[in-house]
């Protein structure tokens, strides 16, 4: 014989409804709690989404960078960029990777009849496209014949399409950069990437569509003229294989320039790795934050349970009188300071998710909800109201029958 | 007739710290089935006390006390509580209803504790609700009912799980005349019926209701 934990559930949520402002009172530190933890969690959780898919957008975690280290600051005179026979030789040295691009830029003005903008040209190969991940929407990318070739063909991007070809038909005719004379063979395809962060501009891929791309060949035999390499980017087979790439590739530049650090690499997986600490770190911070304030609404239902249960002494002996077991007494009161909890943490959980929703109406500002999110506030809720409840109901389940029925 | 109390040499001491007070100093006697018993005294002389003893919410410092062939002073004190909800049906002074629950709950409240499901609680209790004539007022709050209403909730509260005892520890003292009447006649009919009924009280005239009278003179029977 004993109550069952439904019964004591009607018996805690009748006693919630019976003294509703109490109730309330006693959820207000619940709900503003569980919503924090919400809004925080969907903050934390944008952050992270952005800068993984931007980063994915910028070729995936398998890419390589080498450039120019800007921190170098020996005194050998060492050329700070590659020419294209050593561009050859780590090639040669570097079978696993999977594409491999040279880069080269320039900068100038290019123009068509009256209209004009300065940009930046950029000499690649073909692997550039699979690397980046991006290519022509109309027209082709530049071939390998037209490495072998040098010839004066230009890939442009959708904005420079904008500046030079204002009635949009821009492929088979001609544009000249720095003196020369280039046939536009193909347009990239529109890069678009929602900004969430900055207002100023809500594209944050948009500078890709400003680029123009040669031959890297043509860069250095007829536009630049000169035989000067400072970019490099590599794909690895995967992203896991990345690091033993990067480790090879930097003895391998070590080699080149006689140990010294001229060139920097970068490897986006490293730096998503680096994301995804900063990002634990918040989270972490913010849901101490979050636990803090839940732990103080702890402390506060703690008090007002034992008040409550101050003032149901004689109810107390009267349960005790009729039958109720001590530990039916422990249960109820445990029982209803979980469903006070329970029902503030539903509570801020909507309050927090209806929040998110508005917030990101007006701010531009992308918050990610999981439904993983919700469990956790809601067992949060649930665990403050166990650890509160039990005290209190402690204290109820030994109080002596006797003085409880006369307890005035 | 057979017993269903029956209790030797009880003695309750109070700790109060340095001193200890003996409310009871050694009671014996015996109550046969079916017999209205009332145990009287003046206030102080421990007749609540021996109450609460027989009520199962207290235990003694010494003696030994049966209730139905049990030995109650043998019982574990975690096991008292099964006894308390099967066995006795407690009506009090101060009717002790719960405030927030309507009338038909409150009389539910001891078959809640002995596991017995919604549907069957909600029977029994319009039942003995019938019997102290309060059918129509099973969805009311105590607040809105009547002193003496309220002291029949209680009572159908105390006999709805078939008691062997029902003790009422001054059940007419908030009471007017006319319905202290009403209450007593209820426990007439109900030991009439079969039901052994223990009230206490100082007031000579519901003493006189009973069968037999049980008197505590300063912790002893005289």
């Amino acid at each position: 014989m004993a109550i069952s934990i439904s019964e004591s559930i009607v018996v805690g949520l009748t006693d919630f409804w019976s003294r509703k402002i109490r109730s309330i009172v006693t959820i207000i530190g619940i709900v503003l709690g569980t919503m924090s933890v919400i809004v925080v969690l969907a903050m934390v959780n944008g952050i992270n989404e952005q800068t993984i898919s931007w980063m994915m957008e910028r070729g995936g975690l398998s890419k390589v960078t080498v450039n120019r280290n800007w921190q170098y600051e020996g005194d050998k005179n060492l050329p700070d960029y590659f020419t294209l026979r050593e561009i050859f030789r780590i090639k040669e040295l570097l079978p696993e990777a999977k594409y491999f691009n040279p880069q080269m830029n320039d900068w100038g003005r290019m123009t068509n009849l009256e209209n004009s903008f300065r940009t930046r040209v950029q000499g690649i190969v073909p692997d550039y496209q699979y690397i980046e991940e991006w290519t022509v929407d109309e027209g082709r990318f530049i071939s390998q014949f037209d490495i072998d070739q040098n010839n004066d063909v230009i890939v442009i991007g959708t904005k420079a399409v904008e500046e030079l070809f204002p009635n949009g038909k821009a492929i088979g005719e001609y544009v000249t950069f720095n003196n020369r004379r280039l046939l536009v063979i193909g347009i990239m395809k529109h890069r678009y990437l929602k900004n969430n962060f900055d207002v100023s501009s809500e594209n944050s891929l948009d500078y890709l569509n400003w680029r123009c791309f040669v031959p890297i060949s043509t860069m250095i035999n007829k536009i630049s003229g000169e035989d000067k390499i400072n970019n490099l980017t590599l794909k690895a087979r995967s992203a896991d294989d990345a690091p033993a790439l990067v480790e090879k590739l930097d003895e391998i530049l070590l080699n080149m320039r006689q140990g010294e650090a001229i060139f920097e690499i970068q490897s986006a997986k490293e730096e998503a790795q680096e994301v995804e600490k900063n990002t634990a770190t918040f989270r972490v911070v913010f849901f101490l934050i979050s636990i803090i304030s839940l732990l103080v609404s702890g402390i506060v239902i703690i008090n007002i349970m034992l008040a409550t249960i101050q003032e149901r002494t004689r109810e107390i002996g009267i349960r005790i009188a009729v039958g109720a077991r001590r530990f039916d007494v422990f249960v109820q009161f445990l029982v209803q300071t979980v469903i006070v909890t329970f029902i503030g943490g539903l509570v801020g959980t909507i309050a927090g998710i209806s929040i998110l929703s508005l917030v990101s109406k007006y701010m531009e500002f992308q918050l990610i909800a999981y439904p993983e999110m919700v469990i956790v506030a809601l067992s949060v809720a649930v665990g403050v109201g166990f650890f509160a409840g039990i005290i209190p109901a402690i204290k109820a389940a030994n109080l002596d029958p006797v003085q409880a029925l006369h307890y005035e | 007739m057979e017993n269903v109390i029956k209790f030797e040499n009880i003695e309750k001491l109070y700790d109060m710290g340095k001193v200890s007070v003996k409310a009871l100093r050694g009671v014996s006697s015996e109550i046969k089935r079916g017999e209205f018993v009332a145990i009287i005294g003046p206030s102080g002389s421990g007749k609540s006390t021996l109450m609460h003893i027989l009520g199962c919410l207290d235990t003694a410092s010494s003696g030994s006390f049966w209730l139905e062939d049990k030995e109650i002073s043998k019982v574990k004190k975690g096991k008292l509580s099964q006894i308390r909800n099967m066995q006795i049906g407690f009506v009090f002074q101060t009717f002790n209803l719960l405030p927030h629950l309507n009338v038909r709950r409150n009389v539910e409240l001891p078959l809640m504790y002995s596991g017995i499901s919604a549907g069957k609680r909600y029977k029994m209790a319009e039942k003995v609700l019938t019997d102290v004539g309060l059918a129509d007022r099973m969805n009311h709050k105590p607040s809105e009912l009547s002193g003496g209403q309220r002291q029949r909730v209680a009572i159908a509260r105390a006999i709805v799980n078939n008691p062997a005892i029902i003790l009422a520890d001054e059940p007419t003292g908030n009471l007017d005349t006319t319905s202290g009447n009403d209450i007593l006649s209820i426990f007439s009919e109900l030991n009439n019926a079969g039901h052994t009924i223990i009230i206490v009280t100082h007031d000579p005239a519901v003493a006189e209701r009973a069968d037999r009278t049980i008197k505590i003179v300063d912790g002893l029977i005289v």
